[in-house]
């Protein structure tokens, strides 16, 4: 077949999307029905293989646990473009398509990712576009953005399953981002301030630190010896408020953001709690912001533990960078995405306090995460649900293939631009080291 | 001259003076004066025992005095004491709108019945069979509080240590003294007139200070270290100590802040905490005190403020002694009748408060026993006196009776007093425990 150019290859890709993308609005469903936390995505993993053998996609499995790599143009030697998508779902009791044994629920539209990345890639795969792009698209379905169960997940770590607590960072450090060029990944969101938007860009996230504590006390009779006992759930309360003291001191534009959860409050109601464990995220604007933050969460955590004369061991781990996407990749998308939903369709995002570890892979190549308006209710809410499938799943989808058109049709000049201009904030090298100097293990008697 | 006639002319003498003593304890209620600022009291006091010619030496501890009535023959010296200060109750009857200081612990009635008694034991046929002496003495500050103000003074070399009776003991003032006692006043819930036996919490007195780091409240409190949150964290984990205490201990611990911020719109720097640990060993005293010290640093780590710690060595638990006990009952319950005296054993903390009576008691023969004749709750703003006669007129009757019995017939019962005791411990071994206890810490949060 002749080589297309640019105009017919979106039309094919935009036709072969309308008349195929109910398959990937179908897959996004059944994910939908079936939600693993993350680095147990199993059956979700399975489904996508199945998905990327019926479409004859070559790929392979098991990265990062349960991750997978499409890949399209396989044999092309010009750049690689990543077309992302999320495969774990959180935890939300009450959720209505929560799992009851588990309560895993996709309460943050990932099955959608999944959908759209498929969709994506059903429509580069229409007829004569591959052939008339100069480069390869990977489709990448990443587990465990979600960055919880941070006690479980550092068990991992401990067997030495993962070394990263989520999916990307796991990607990157695994080498599956190696041959990969340029990234982006569509995440839903529920209506933003302003009617009518359906596809949105530009926006900055907060990135984090994670922190798993526990506060070791002595076990007692609470009735009977309380005074043999040392507590250390008032160890955590102490340290709660006084996390909640530091607050002031957070300046408005590093957007701090810490939030612990108790995962063990004592063993039985008449004994002193002995062993309380909490995990939190220090999240900022900036690495500085959160790395200053959490020096003070840090002192408020030991206070706790000094108090009651008992000891904190503090691990923290490394999180997610700060999102920040790049401008020419996005202004390529936004085009698309004009041409898709109208300009008035089409949102500027500012500063979000959410985490996603596409930050990490914004520092060594140039990344967008657009989000596409297809949800309803709250985020990581019981009651957030994609409610449009065909915006969440087939428009993002084909807002991410045409712009993978623009990238690596004509000879993928628009690719190697974007490559160009990029200024990575990191090499791979430098975030691993970074990623790797946050880790710390300590155990405070004061 | 029979002992009950002796008493019989001591009891006439007390009631020809009725309005005279009543008087003084009149006079001083009008004119509250706190700990070591008792310059007005003193001067009521010193005028009343010049208008029964007994000479005094005066400013004993900056206010305090002492005047010794010898009897026919020598013989040991029984201590009379009346304390003279007030505390401080915002909104009590007698309050000074000044200061606040209220008599609101009844000491305004002690120098009444002290001299009182003297006027009773004066009676030159009663003073002429005693064998001994009686000292009066009126001493400052029992009430341990306006700690900075002591302490100042302590810094100053103008007091040793920091209450009347610690201070004049160190002074000398009760060296030629055998054995003492006060009446002190109490509100009775039932038909009970006199309370003897039982003893005393001790406790130790911390003064506190935070230091932060001021900045505007508003523009950059980042650039602020917030001593305020700081003791607000540290108290608040003094209050989770408490489930640690056992009921035996009657551990009590208490305290205010004297400054918490000079300007709402600046990050306080500078608060101070002035508190109190209660308990009715000095080993339950002792462990509470390492808890408190913990948690205050608790607040200071918490926020990286400094925290300064002083210990002062308060009050040692109240030894109240038997065979002077017994000596008083007897006298008590013949004027009010056996049925209306209660007698607490010696391990029953009364209440939960502390006095040093307590530390006198650790070095002679000591008893603190309670009149009623109040009515309201002790150092709050209702406790006013109900009934003169049973506040003054009758405990200076029984202090009178119970010195004639002590020191009559060659004071054969205040020498089996002495003989039946063992003190505790020396004066200066008494001295050596109090400046042994006072210590200071100085405690950087990072």
């Amino acid at each position: 077949m002749a080589r297309m150019n640019v105009a017919e290859i979106k039309a094919a890709v935009v036709a072969e999307i309308d008349r195929r993308g109910d398959e990937a609005v179908k897959l996004a469903k059944e994910i939908l029905a079936n939600p693993e936390g993350g680095f147990r995505e199993h059956k979700t993993s399975r489904r996508v293989a199945e998905k990327f053998r019926e479409l004859g996609i070559p790929f392979q499995d098991g990265i990062a646990i349960t991750g997978l790599k499409g890949m399209l143009n396989a044999e092309s030697s010009g750049p690689t473009v990543g077309v992302m998508g999320e495969l774990d779902s959180l935890y939300v009791l009450g959720h209505p398509h929560a799992d009851p044994t588990t309560s895993a629920a996709h309460a943050c539209g990932h099955h959608a990712q999944i959908g759209s990345m498929v969709a994506a890639g059903i429509g580069l795969k229409a007829a004569g576009v591959l052939e008339s792009l100069s480069g390869r698209v990977a489709l990448m379905a990443a587990p465990a953005e979600e960055y919880v169960e941070i006690e479980y997940r550092n068990e991992l770590r401990k067997k030495g399953k993962v070394e990263f607590l989520g999916g990307k960072p796991e990607f990157i450090r695994t080498g599956a981002l190696d041959d990969v060029d340029i990234a982006m990944m569509t995440h839903t969101e529920p209506p933003l301030h302003g009617e009518g938007k359906k596809l949105a860009i530009g926006a900055t996230n907060t990135g984090m630190v994670a922190k798993f504590v526990q506060f070791q006390g002595k076990a007692a009779h609470a009735g009977g010896h309380p005074h043999l006992g040392i507590n250390a759930l008032n160890a955590a309360n102490i340290a709660l408020m006084a996390i909640h003291a530091q607050r002031e001191t957070f300046r408005d534009e590093d957007t701090v953001r810490v939030h612990p959860i108790i995962t063990r409050g004592g063993a039985s109601v008449n004994s002193v709690p002995a062993d309380v464990r909490m995990e939190t995220f220090v999240r900022a604007k900036t690495i500085d912001a959160y790395l200053a933050a959490n020096r003070k969460i840090d002192r408020a955590l030991r206070a706790g533990a000094m108090a009651v004369g008992g000891s904190v061991t503090i691990t923290t781990l490394p999180g997610y960078i700060p999102l920040n996407q790049d401008r020419n990749l996005q202004g390529i998308y936004e085009a698309n995405a004009v041409n898709l939903v109208g300009s008035e369709g089409v949102a500027h995002m500012g500063h979000r306090t959410g985490s996603t570890d596409m930050g990490d892979v914004c520092q060594i190549m140039p990344a967008i995460h657009p989000y596409v308006i297809a949800a309803t209710g709250v985020g990581h809410g019981n009651d957030y649900l994609v409610a449009d499938y065909e915006l969440g799943v087939k428009t993002a989808g084909k807002a991410m293939a045409l712009t993978v058109v623009d990238l690596l049709a004509d000879g993928a000049r628009k690719a190697k631009e974007v490559k160009k201009s990029f200024k990575a904030p990191m090499t791979k090298a430098e975030y691993l080291a970074f990623m790797r100097s946050l880790v710390r293990e300590e155990t405070f008697t004061e | 001259m029979h002992i009950d006639i002796l008493k019989a002319l001591a009891q006439a003498a007390i009631d020809r003076q009725r309005d005279w003593i009543i008087n003084i304890a009149e006079e001083i209620l009008r004119t509250p004066e706190t700990g070591f600022n008792e310059i007005r009291t003193s001067q009521v006091i010193s005028r009343r025992l010049d208008e029964i010619g007994v000479r005094h030496t005066q400013n004993i501890a900056i206010t305090g005095l002492k005047g010794v009535v010898r009897g026919g023959n020598s013989g040991p010296t029984v201590a009379v004491i009346g304390e003279m200060d007030s505390v401080r109750v915002l909104g009590h009857p007698h309050s000074d709108p000044v200061t606040g200081a209220a008599h609101a612990c009844g000491h305004n009635c002690q120098p009444a019945v002290m001299l009182g008694a003297a006027v009773g034991l004066m009676a030159p046929e009663v003073l002429r069979e005693l064998s001994g002496a009686i000292a009066l003495m009126g001493v400052p500050a029992e009430e341990f509080i306006d700690v900075e103000q002591r302490l100042a003074l302590y810094r100053q070399g103008r007091l040793g240590f920091m209450s009347g009776k610690q201070e004049m003991i160190r002074l000398g003032a009760f060296d030629d003294v055998d054995m003492a006692l006060l009446v002190h006043t109490s509100a009775s819930p039932d038909d009970t007139r006199f309370t003897v036996g039982g003893t005393s919490n001790g406790h130790v007195v911390k003064y506190v200070k935070y230091i932060g780091k001021a900045s505007h409240a508003g523009v950059a409190p980042h650039l602020g270290v917030n001593a305020l949150q700081a003791a607000m964290v540290g108290l608040h984990a003094v209050n989770t100590q408490r489930e640690t205490f056992r009921d035996d201990d009657v551990v009590r611990l208490h305290g205010i802040l004297t400054t918490a911020g000079v300007s709402t719109n600046s990050t306080p720097a500078d608060v101070r905490y002035e508190g109190r640990v209660r308990g009715a060993t000095v080993e339950a005293i002792a462990d509470a005190g390492a808890k408190v010290d913990r948690c205050l640093k608790a607040g200071a780590l918490a926020l990286g403020a400094k925290v300064e710690i002083v210990t002062i060595p308060g009050y040692l638990p109240m030894l109240s002694n038997d065979p002077l006990a017994t000596v008083f009952a007897e006298n008590a319950g013949r004027l009010v009748g056996k049925s209306r005296l209660a007698w607490l054993s010696s391990d029953a903390v009364r209440g939960g408060g502390s006095t040093d009576m307590g530390d006198l008691s650790h070095i002679m023969p000591v008893i603190h026993p309670y009149s009623s004749g109040f009515a309201g709750n002790g150092h709050g703003d209702d406790y006013v006196v109900q009934d003169y006669e049973q506040a003054v007129i009758t405990p200076a009757k029984v202090v009178a009776m119970t010195l004639i019995d002590l020191l009559s017939e060659n004071a054969a019962k205040a020498r089996e007093v002495v003989s039946r005791t063992r003190p505790r411990m020396t004066r200066p071994q008494y001295i050596a425990l109090q400046q042994g206890r006072l210590k200071e810490e100085y405690y950087v949060g990072q």
